[in-house]
């Protein structure tokens, strides 16, 4: 148990060493409300991640989220300047955000596993295609809130001790997500798979259910993550996520999941998501030019995955070594 | 009840209209060691597949479980039936826990929805362990676990399936001699639990150890089923091959032994072996031996320069080198043909040509540094001619070759380096036996036409075949060298197990006769 | 006599029927006016396309190849906007792009970490030095003669560009299908182990590769800079997915082993006839996106029926 927590716990000393740094830097790092904000700020991406992490095990990639969840977001954008303002109007957007994506994320799947193109292929064509229709529909246009129904607006600014609604519905799609991974039949299913896909087919596990579960279940988490990302800029900006697929692949990658897949727990992905956002949040409290700031995340990535792979390379001699004679 | 728990009848298969299996049948007694046997290509695996859901039998097969007639259309349909594959390159998930390997598959574990039940599956796999009395915690990930570890893991799960029939294909390939010993003991508590086993092997001498009865295949076709009492490793050999095969040695090329080519001394690599030295000679074959993991490879690897750093010195015609890559290696002529021949050997879905010239290719382009192909394919045709490369079809891709043609192929691309020395880890490791005399024929031939070469192999009747001196490792050091007219499979065993030659050699030099008798592992 | 129909030659009839179905339905598709526009835009995505081919045949991918490009061509604006001569700043542009190409190849064949995250690192990092350098401005001020590469024409009749474009792909070709560094390229992306044990220098093959990338990366960013007469971060960024849909488009294996620079050549000229075809039609441009999503898919579920269709008995006696 010990060594599998490591990679975790090396991300989490990271993590405290950094926040220790800002917070001499600049004292407003460790306020309460700092740290809610950069939460908050980091709720869209850590929900993609928990789903990506999936797709990451399984050996796939999903380079696609960032433009389903944008095409969920106009769409439920345009509903939401139509529905009453009722509470139950809220309930039924949600759930066709939720099938959405679940839809759009599942045609990923289907090929993918049944018809065998590579993930990142097939993910790179349903973005382009979803990106142009996105575009034609919106032009581009940016859809503000003020047409937005009240309940909606309410909804987006509730607080539960004190806490953004936001940040709880990550916390929540994240101990789903570990739940999933951990306690049910299909979360083992996709570990075993990403840990041996021969294996997996000789003790019967299907392996194109899992494959288009994972990437269903990534649609779904794109469109949850739509609903907050409406809620919390208050609007829908068709290009305000060009380029978030790469964030949460990274995010998922510093978090320890190895992207051959066979690797990779939410704990993890939460404190890669944490690290990517203290580092912006930080860079920014520093007063280092924002410009900088893709230049340290790169840099970031570029020494966490340079780091793993020396480690494993080191491991895997120790396996092979063999008993001498003195 | 019949006393029969499995019966496969008119077993056939076609491959691309080939016939791989021809009306095979199986049949195998509850609570009996059934050894299937068969030379490489014999279609022992095939049948293992079909048992296994994995392929699916032509037309007219019959199947019958228990007594009953059944049909398995998918591997989980046999699972479910109670008949345990046990692959050689295991079907474990390494990323996951000892308890969840076990359990994986069954049912606490297969309804997607459902929630795991952890207790139940850490219950099973502790009684399935308790029952093979291997102690090992729960939660340990398979991957820290050894191959001999590993394997228990899967007996462990073909328990937990309450299977009635367990099928082990080559599970003694990569254990070593003590492991070996322990899984004989597994199988006989299999045994007494009424559990049949099915052991698919070609040394002979191990089947005659664990089996009871014996079926054998021959290209594609029953040849028939015997008891034990009734075989001896002679007759068996008869009926696997169809005629007497000896490994001859082939001293008929009478050749000198030249000055040394390869002096290695006081070689060391930390985990791998300690203060190796040897000298190789002009026209000399240098056979090196020992259990798996005794270092020999890993040797060859770092004088190849993929093992680096070592420690020592290597002196290739007495100027001493460093090979720090393979590329190095082939400037100073050196050759290696890795025993993973589909992995370290050849590019399966390249040409022959592009296999063949890969090495020498620098060599084959013009000035402006462009390569000749009318060269390139010239090359591969001499050596498809010369060693009798079969199809002699050039632009065909090396993955669609037999086992022993496809050793050909390495070999011709390392002879076109025209090498000094050449090592060879395992010739005729998956190739039969007609093709394996001729290589051996081959890497004599070369060192007659003074090549110096070492040939690797754990093989002892191919290394006593072979070799004109033997050096033999245990535990990454040498134990010791014999020549060729004192080395018997007795003293060399003896050398690799517990490191010293017995005072009295027993038998006669020359035991060589027989294939895979006493091969070591 | 029957002519085997390779996926080149398939490509290649497709090129050509979208080039008629175009001159047919699309009015002034084959007018000297658009076709020399055409012509103008081929060259740069041409470029990009051919070096993340080399990439792919390896195995890897070079998710950094535009930020490369925009570093370069960013580094050639402002040397020349402060005033060094042009060919000074075409050699320095240069040779930054072969130095991002350089840190890529380092880290993969060094490092051994896998393509897909050296190069997502180097994205953000190459992106994140042209910000800091630029504030996110876009720069500007060059000679005539610079505006000449792309804009320029050769004997008065062929886009200067285009020239360029044409004498990479066939020097991609000859460097790929007739010297040693392109067959080992091949041999790798095949089987990196065998190619080692068969004194192949690995590292270096691959250093060289996504070295050669980020060189073409160099030469479209020249092209783009001086087409557009400005350069900024986002130079040619629209061009890296399309690089890789084009690459596979024109058949080459996404796990490397195979891939042919006529193919790509093609698949990159289908892309243009469509954009270009789609524009006249006053059909809006992003649904030209979506069009091209919706080929790059339908030929790869083509392959796959047509690949599983052929396979069907086609598998191996093992023993």
């Amino acid at each position: 148990m010990k060594s599998i927590m490591k990679k975790e716990a090396s991300i989490a000393v990271i993590i405290i060493i950094l926040s220790i740094v800002l917070s001499f830097i600049n004292p407003v790092f460790l306020t309460i409300d700092n740290i809610l904000d950069i939460l908050k700020g980091n709720v869209v991406l850590g929900i993609l991640a928990m789903g990506m992490t999936l797709v990451i095990i399984t050996g796939g990639i999903d380079v696609s989220v960032a433009a389903v969840t944008t095409a969920v977001c106009v769409v439920i954008g345009k509903l939401l300047v139509m529905v009453p303002d009722h509470i139950g109007a809220l309930f039924l957007l949600l759930v066709i955000a939720c099938l959405l994506g679940i839809i759009l994320g599942g045609i990923n799947g289907f090929l993918v596993s049944k018809i065998e193109i590579p993930a990142i292929v097939v993910t790179l064509g349903t973005m382009s295609m979803i990106n142009g229709i996105v575009l034609y529909v919106t032009n581009g246009q940016y859809l503000n809130s003020t047409d937005f129904p009240k309940v909606f607006l309410k909804f987006s600014n509730i607080k539960i001790l004190g806490v953004s609604i936001l940040i709880w519905l990550f916390f929540l799609i994240a101990i789903l997500t570990w739940f999933l991974l951990k306690h049910t039949v299909m979360g083992r299913e996709i570990l075993a798979i990403g840990g041996n896909k021969e294996s997996a087919l000789r003790v019967g596990i299907n392996f194109n259910k899992v494959q288009i579960f994972v990437f269903a279940y990534m649609g779904f988490l794109a469109g949850i993550a739509a609903i907050a990302q409406i809620s919390y800029t208050k609007a829908v900006d068709p290009n305000g996520l060009s380029g978030l697929e790469l964030s949460v692949i990274a995010a998922v990658v510093l978090g320890g999941t190895n992207i051959m897949g066979g690797r990779g727990t939410v704990i993890g992905t939460i404190l890669g998501v944490l690290l990517l956002g203290i580092i912006q949040n930080g860079l920014i409290l520093a007063r280092i030019d924002i410009f900088w700031q893709k230049v340290v995340v790169g840099l970031i990535i570029l020494l966490a995955v340079s780091y793993d792979h020396i480690q494993y390379k080191r491991a895997q001699a120790q396996l092979s070594r063999i008993e001498i004679d003195s | 009840m019949s006393e029969y728990l499995l019966r496969m009848e008119h077993i056939s298969k076609t491959f691309h209209g080939m016939k791989a299996l021809d009306h095979v049948r199986l049949e195998v007694k509850r609570g009996e060691i059934h050894a299937l046997i068969g030379e490489n290509g014999a279609g022992k695996s095939t049948l293992i597949k079909i048992l296994a859901g994995v392929y699916q039998p032509d037309f007219g097969a019959e199947f019958y479980f228990e007594g009953k007639k059944v049909e398995i259309k998918k591997p989980i349909d046999a699972v479910l039936k109670g008949i345990s594959i046990i692959y050689q390159d295991l079907s474990l998930f390494p990323n996951l826990s000892v308890a969840e390997n076990i359990c994986i598959g069954k049912d606490v574990y297969n309804k997607s929805w459902k929630r795991v039940n952890w207790n139940e599956i850490k219950k099973i796999a502790q009684k399935v362990l308790n029952e093979l009395d291997f102690q090992i915690d729960l939660y340990t990930p398979v991957e820290k676990l050894s191959i001999a570890q590993q394997q228990l893991i899967e007996i462990a799960r073909a328990l937990a399936f309450d299977s009635k029939l367990i099928v082990m294909d080559e599970p003694t390939a990569s254990l070593s001699s003590s492991e070996v010993e322990k899984l004989y003991h597994i199988i006989d508590r299999l045994k007494q639990k009424g559990i049949s086993v099915i052991f698919v092997s070609h040394k002979l001498k191990e089947l005659f150890t664990v089996s009871d009865r014996f079926t054998v295949l021959r290209d594609g076709k029953y040849v028939g089923t015997y008891l034990k009492e009734e075989m001896d490793e002679e007759k068996l050999i008869t009926l696997m091959v169809g005629r007497k095969v000896q490994y001859e040695r082939s001293q008929a090329v009478n050749h000198k032994i030249g000055n040394v080519i390869l002096e290695v001394r006081n070689l060391s690599k930390e985990g791998n072996f300690k203060d190796i030295s040897f000298q190789l000679k002009e026209g000399e074959v240098l056979g090196i031996t020992g259990l798996v993991g005794s270092g020999r490879t890993e040797l060859a690897q770092a004088i190849f320069g993929v093992n680096n750093p070592y420690k020592g010195e290597v002196k290739i015609q007495g100027e001493a080198v460093f090979i720090s890559s393979p590329e190095k290696a082939v400037k100073n002529g050196i050759a290696y043909i890795p025993e993973n021949r589909k992995i370290q050997g050849l590019i399966l879905e390249q040409s022959v040509i592009n296999n063949i010239s890969i090495s020498i290719l620098k060599a084959l382009r013009t000035k402006l540094g462009l390569i000749q192909r009318k060269k390139e394919v010239d090359l591969a045709e001499r050596y498809i001619q010369a060693i009798d490369i079969r199809p002699a079809a050039p632009e065909r891709k090396v993955g669609q070759l037999s086992g022993g043609n496809q050793q050909k192929v390495v070999i011709s691309k390392w002879l076109a380096t025209n090498p000094k020395i050449l090592i060879i880890d395992e010739p005729t490791s998956g190739i039969d036996i007609g093709a394996k005399t001729e290589i051996h024929k081959l890497l004599r031939q070369l060192a007659s036409e003074g090549m110096g070469v070492i040939v690797i192999s754990s093989e002892l009747p191919e290394i006593l075949a072979v070799s004109d001196r033997i050096l033999v490792m245990k535990h990454g050091r040498i134990a010791g060298e014999l020549n060729i007219q004192e080395a018997t499979q007795e003293n060399i065993m003896n050398l690799a197990l517990l490191g010293a030659s017995p005072a009295n050699h027993h038998g006669a030099l020359s035991t060589v006769t027989q294939p895979s008798k006493g091969a070591m592992m | 006599m029957k002519i085997a129909l390779s996926k080149e030659n398939i490509l290649g009839l497709i090129a050509l029927a979208l080039f008629v179905v175009m001159t047919i339905i699309a009015p002034g598709f084959l007018s000297a006016e658009n076709i020399n526009n055409m012509m103008f835009q081929l060259p740069e995505f041409g470029l990009l396309a051919l070096g993340m081919m080399v990439v792919i045949i390896t195995g890897g991918i070079d998710l950094s190849i535009t930020y490369t490009a925009a570093l370069s061509g960013v580094s050639i604006a402002m040397m020349q906007s402060h005033g060094y001569p042009m060919m000074i700043s075409i050699l320095v542009g240069i040779l930054i792009g072969l130095a991002c190409g350089f840190m890529n190849g380092f880290i993969v064949t060094r490092i051994g970490v896998s393509p897909i995250l050296v190069t997502l690192g180097t994205m953000i990092l190459f992106e994140g030095v042209i910000l800091s350098i630029t504030k996110g401005n876009s720069i500007s001020g060059f000679s005539d003669w610079y505006n000449l590469i792309g804009n320029g024409y050769y004997l008065g009749l062929i886009p200067l560009s285009m020239i360029i474009f044409i004498f990479f792909a066939v020097v991609t070709s000859v460097l790929l299908g007739k010297t040693y560094w392109g067959r080992c390229v091949y041999m790798i992306g095949s089987n990196s182990v065998a190619s080692l044990f068969s004194g192949i220098n690995t590292s270096r093959v691959i250093l060289k590769v996504y070295l050669y990338a980020s060189f073409l990366a160099a030469i479209s960013a020249i092209i783009m800079t001086s087409r557009y007469n400005t350069a900024k971060v986002d130079l040619g960024s629209s061009y890296l997915l399309q690089s890789v849909a084009a690459a596979v488009l024109g058949g080459t294996e996404i796990q490397g082993g195979y891939g042919k620079v006529v193919g790509t050549v093609y698949a990159v000229m289908i892309f243009q006839i469509l954009s270009n075809g789609l524009n006249l039609l006053e059909v809006p441009r992003t649904i030209v996106n979506v069009i091209m999503g919706a080929i790059l898919i339908a030929v790869l579920v083509i392959n796959f029926a047509k690949t599983k269709l052929g396979n069907k008995d086609r598998m191996q006696v093992t023993s």
